[in-house]
């Protein structure tokens, strides 16, 4: 077990190294950020300046070096550029230290902030809303699921199958206003649910407060589609489940119909529903633009497209990059949890 | 109970404890009566909760398939314990133990290990004995073992007829035990239903049955299994019983097969030198192999031109890894395979090309050798197509009749799909689309196993026939002995990856020197009477 996942988190770091060459080259290979960060308006002066400040000024393969050296968590700096970088973490070492830090992702190009603290505060809202979305479609797709196989060919069945291609092929920007229109603002009075607001509000008096009843309506728009797949994966799975031998040993120990269905034959059918969860997941983690610009949510997917639009490269290269880790971590997950499912996927 | 394929046994069985699905099944007419406890009951019109009280407790059912009759992500303790567990107020751990005492009785290796194991990590017969364990739990009256045999090994087959028997005896349980070998019924049954197309054709007990049977098809049954002939000889089949009855079967028995000479053969077709073929089965970090799973390991042998050689040995003994081998379908690990003299190791691939059309395989399951998509004209047609042998679509279609005809069966069958045929038919369009390239050598991997004993001989002779057409030469892999001792010129036996006896076939079966052969010839069921017979 340890092995296994000490292999595939070496992998994990490989896949991470192929991102950040990518992510490099892209935002940074070519053309002239420090243009960017001035805009149209800065003198020469000012430009060399900030072409200093960001070794912009130096061959692209040191730019890459420089670049590595701060998003690894092993690094190396000089007394003088851990005071001017604010880096913390454990330092080893007098004048030139080996660093073991949180990845140092850079500023950003136009507030200056730290960009990893803009995705931290970014993070907690995309992840209350991805797990809960996540929960909401696992739950109800599972159950919907197995009540259309257990109920094959009967109403039940093709509803559940019509309710899910609905899903499927409703868009999320367009659920997103229907659902905010109708539960947030017509129905408010008997939701008591707005159409806007994050996880956090801010309070003159009392601060920084959680609103967790604002996480409802995007989570159920965020959802509906997760749902919809795992309400058909589901269905298909325990058909060809229901079929096999060992349930009708089941049947034959007699066991009641739902200790049959529950115990025996949906653990069989997880398998491909894991893959297609964690699939959405991790894609949800990487943030929903539409659901959170309608709903005013804040998170990495809006903060992401705002920063693109603004051309504020750091901030676009931090969020690709713990998209990626995100989604390297929730396969790693994932194939823990397929042994866990079926001792016959155990490759650890 | 016996009865061929399709006969409606099973259907029978499964009805007892109504676990056809229904819908689709309807029980049109009559009862079954279960005596529960000297309480007479109708099993089609209790409720569903008093059938649940009945199902593993007082009625228990043994499968045919052990590889999927048990639940693969529970460990084999717990589906066990699930069944005390349903019909008892036992607590968990009493319901453990009473399993680990179970898989005690059922002569389960190293028992408190065994219920932590998951079904894939034990063998065949190891899962059989868990669903005998699981059956015998809640001590029931009537045990039903449907066909619990039939995808075991004869050495395995052998010990699991013994215990149930065994059980039998020692619970005074009644035991319905379905088959489609008459031999092994007479092995552990009192009684004898025959079955035949939904109806029995013929009960009474066992000695009686076997003695003067009455049916037509009870006959055949017991006149087609290939260990009562000598090689060479035609098997007799069902219909020289129930069609064409005025044949007397004496003349069918010694009706004698001409062309085969055993005689010089010394032309070497394969040699095979030394080979091994190993399979990693434990890896380290870096992915380096620490382990292998030895599924061939060093043998050495040769092919004579123009015979049939018989390899036999129980399942995972890698024989059917040895005869894939040799087609190039698995690269050796070591040693080499030389076909009309030449490696295949060094061949270039235009070589390479030109053996495998001398080279075919006939495979066991002809449910999943046949792909469903495809109308089975184009499945024979198809190598003819890649080897650019016919290039004339109309020759070609010519071609594939006059193959399928060679297999008995007719033009017609040309348009149709897989799933229109039956197990036997299919096993014959897949000789047919073997033979299609007219190949000099034929592998046939436990060509006949997945058949009935009556469909097997249909099968048989038609090898016969067609070796003689055809003049190819075989290796014929099984792990039936008397099947192979009909077939074959020569047997190999393999065992644990290494062959430990070679031989001309009579010499094999009826002197034996290893040990192993020895187990495996007496493991064969129905000897005893079909000496008699």
């Amino acid at each position: 077990m340890l092995s296994f996942i000490t292999r595939k988190l070496l992998y994990g770091f490989l896949v991470l190294f192929g991102v950040v060459i990518l992510v490099f080259f892209l935002f940074q290979g070519f053309g002239d950020p420090a243009r960017l960060v001035i805009g149209q308006t800065g003198d020469s002066a000012t430009i060399q300046n900030i072409r200093k400040e960001l070794a912009l000024d130096q061959p692209k393969w040191k730019q890459f070096v420089l670049y590595l050296n701060d998003v690894s968590p092993i690094s190396f700096y000089s007394a003088d550029d851990i005071q001017a970088l604010g880096i913390e973490g454990l330092q080893i070492g007098s004048d030139s230290k080996l660093v073991i830090k949180f990845p140092y992702l850079r500023r950003s190009y136009q507030s200056r902030r730290a960009v990893s603290d803009i995705l931290l505060e970014a993070l907690p809202g995309t992840l209350t809303l991805a797990l809960s979305a996540m929960l909401f479609a696992t739950v109800i797709g599972v159950l919907l699921g197995v009540l259309a196989a257990v109920k094959q060919n009967t109403w039940m069945d093709s509803s559940a199958v019509f309710a899910s291609v609905l899903g499927i092929s409703a868009p999320s920007f367009f659920m997103g206003i229907v659902i905010a229109y109708l539960f947030g603002f017509v129905l408010s009075a008997y939701t008591g649910l707005h159409m806007t607001g994050s996880l956090f509000a801010y309070d003159a008096f009392e601060g920084r407060q959680l609103q967790l009843q604002n996480l409802i309506l995007p989570a159920i728009t965020l959802g509906i589609r997760p749902l919809a797949i795992i309400t058909q994966l589901t269905r298909s799975a325990m058909l060809d489940v229901l079929g096999q031998d060992y349930i009708r040993t089941a049947y034959a120990k007699g066991l009641r119909k739902s200790a049959v269905i529950f115990k025996h034959a949906l653990r069989n059918a997880l398998n491909p529903v894991v893959t297609a969860i964690t699939g959405w997941f991790a894609e949800l983690l990487a943030g929903a633009f539409f659901v959170e610009y309608i709903f005013g949510w804040k998170g990495i997917g809006k903060i992401t497209v705002d920063a693109l639009e603004r051309l504020d490269f750091p901030v676009v290269m931090g969020s690709v990059l713990l998209t990626a880790s995100f989604f390297v971590l929730v396969n790693l997950l994932a194939d823990v949890f397929y042994g866990i499912i079926d001792p016959r996927a155990r490759i650890f | 109970m016996v009865g061929e394929s399709g006969s409606g046994k099973s259907v029978t069985a499964l009805a007892v404890l109504q676990l056809l699905p229904s819908p689709p099944a309807q029980y049109a007419s009559g009862e079954i009566i279960f005596s529960n406890k000297g309480k007479p009951c109708d099993l089609l019109t209790v409720s569903k909760d008093e059938l649940q009280q009945l199902r593993g407790n007082a009625i228990a059912m043994v499968f045919q398939e052990p590889m999927t009759s048990l639940n693969p992500v529970h460990s084999c303790g717990k589906q066990v314990a699930e069944a005390i567990l349903t019909h008892s107020d036992m607590s968990k751990e009493a319901a453990f133990k009473k399993t680990i005492t179970l898989f005690e009785d059922v002569k389960l290796p190293n028992p408190q290990k065994m219920f932590h194991k998951h079904p894939h990590e034990i063998s065949g017969g190891q899962k059989q004995r868990v669903m005998i364990a699981m059956a015998m739990s809640c001590n029931p009256q009537l045990l039903i073992c449907d066909e619990p045999t039939t995808a075991l090994d004869v050495t395995v087959q052998k010990n699991i007829l013994g215990l149930i028997r065994n059980l039998q005896q020692a619970h005074e349980m009644g035991v319905i035990f379905i088959s489609h070998d008459l031999a092994l019924v007479s092995e552990i049954a009192d009684k004898v239903v025959v079955m035949y197309k939904g109806q029995i054709v013929e009960q009474g007990t066992t000695t009686a049955v076997l003695a003067s049977p009455q049916h037509p098809y009870t006959k055949a049954l017991l006149a087609c299994r290939p260990a009562l002939h000598q090689k060479g000889q035609r098997l007799p089949v069902l219909s020289d019983f129930i069609n064409d009855t005025a044949r007397p079967m004496t003349t069918i028995v010694t009706e004698k097969q001409t062309g085969t000479d055993d005689n010089n053969r010394t032309e070497k077709i394969i040699s095979v030198n030394e080979l091994s073929v190993w399979y990693p089965s434990k890896k380290n970090l870096f992915g380096k192999t620490l382990d292998y799973q030895k599924a061939v390991n060093n043998v050495s042998f040769d092919i004579y031109k123009g015979e049939t050689l018989g390899l036999v040995g129980e399942s995972g003994c890698g024989k059917t890894t040895l005869g894939r081998t040799l087609l190039g379908l698995v690269p050796p690990t070591k040693g080499d395979i030389r076909f009309n003299g030449k490696n295949m190791a060094t061949a270039t691939r235009h070589e390479t090309i030109a053996m495998r059309r001398q080279m075919q395989i006939i495979f066991q399951d002809p449910y999943s050798s046949l792909n469903p998509n495809k109308k089975i004209g184009d499945a024979i047609a198809e190598p003819l197509k890649v080897h650019g042998i016919i290039s004339n679509a109309a020759q070609r279609r010519d071609k594939v009749v006059e193959l399928l005809e060679k297999v008995k069966l007719t033009a017609d069958h040309y348009h149709r799909y897989p799933h229109e045929f039956s197990g036997g038919q299919r096993q014959r369009i897949v000789i047919a689309r073997a033979l299609a390239l007219q190949p000099s050598f034929v592998v046939c991997d436990e060509s006949v196993s997945a058949l009935d004993v009556s469909v097997q001989a249909q099968v048989l002779n038609l090898l016969n026939d067609l070796k003689k057409d055809f003049q190819f030469t075989a290796l014929f892999i099984s792990h039936d002995l008397s099947v192979i001792r009909y077939i074959s010129d020569r047997i190999m036996v393999m065992h644990k990856g290494m062959i430990v006896e070679a031989g001309n076939s009579e010499d094999v079966y009826t002197h034996p020197k290893t040990a192993y052969t020895k187990e495996l010839i007496a493991a064969i069921p129905g000897k005893a009477f079909g000496s008699t017979l």
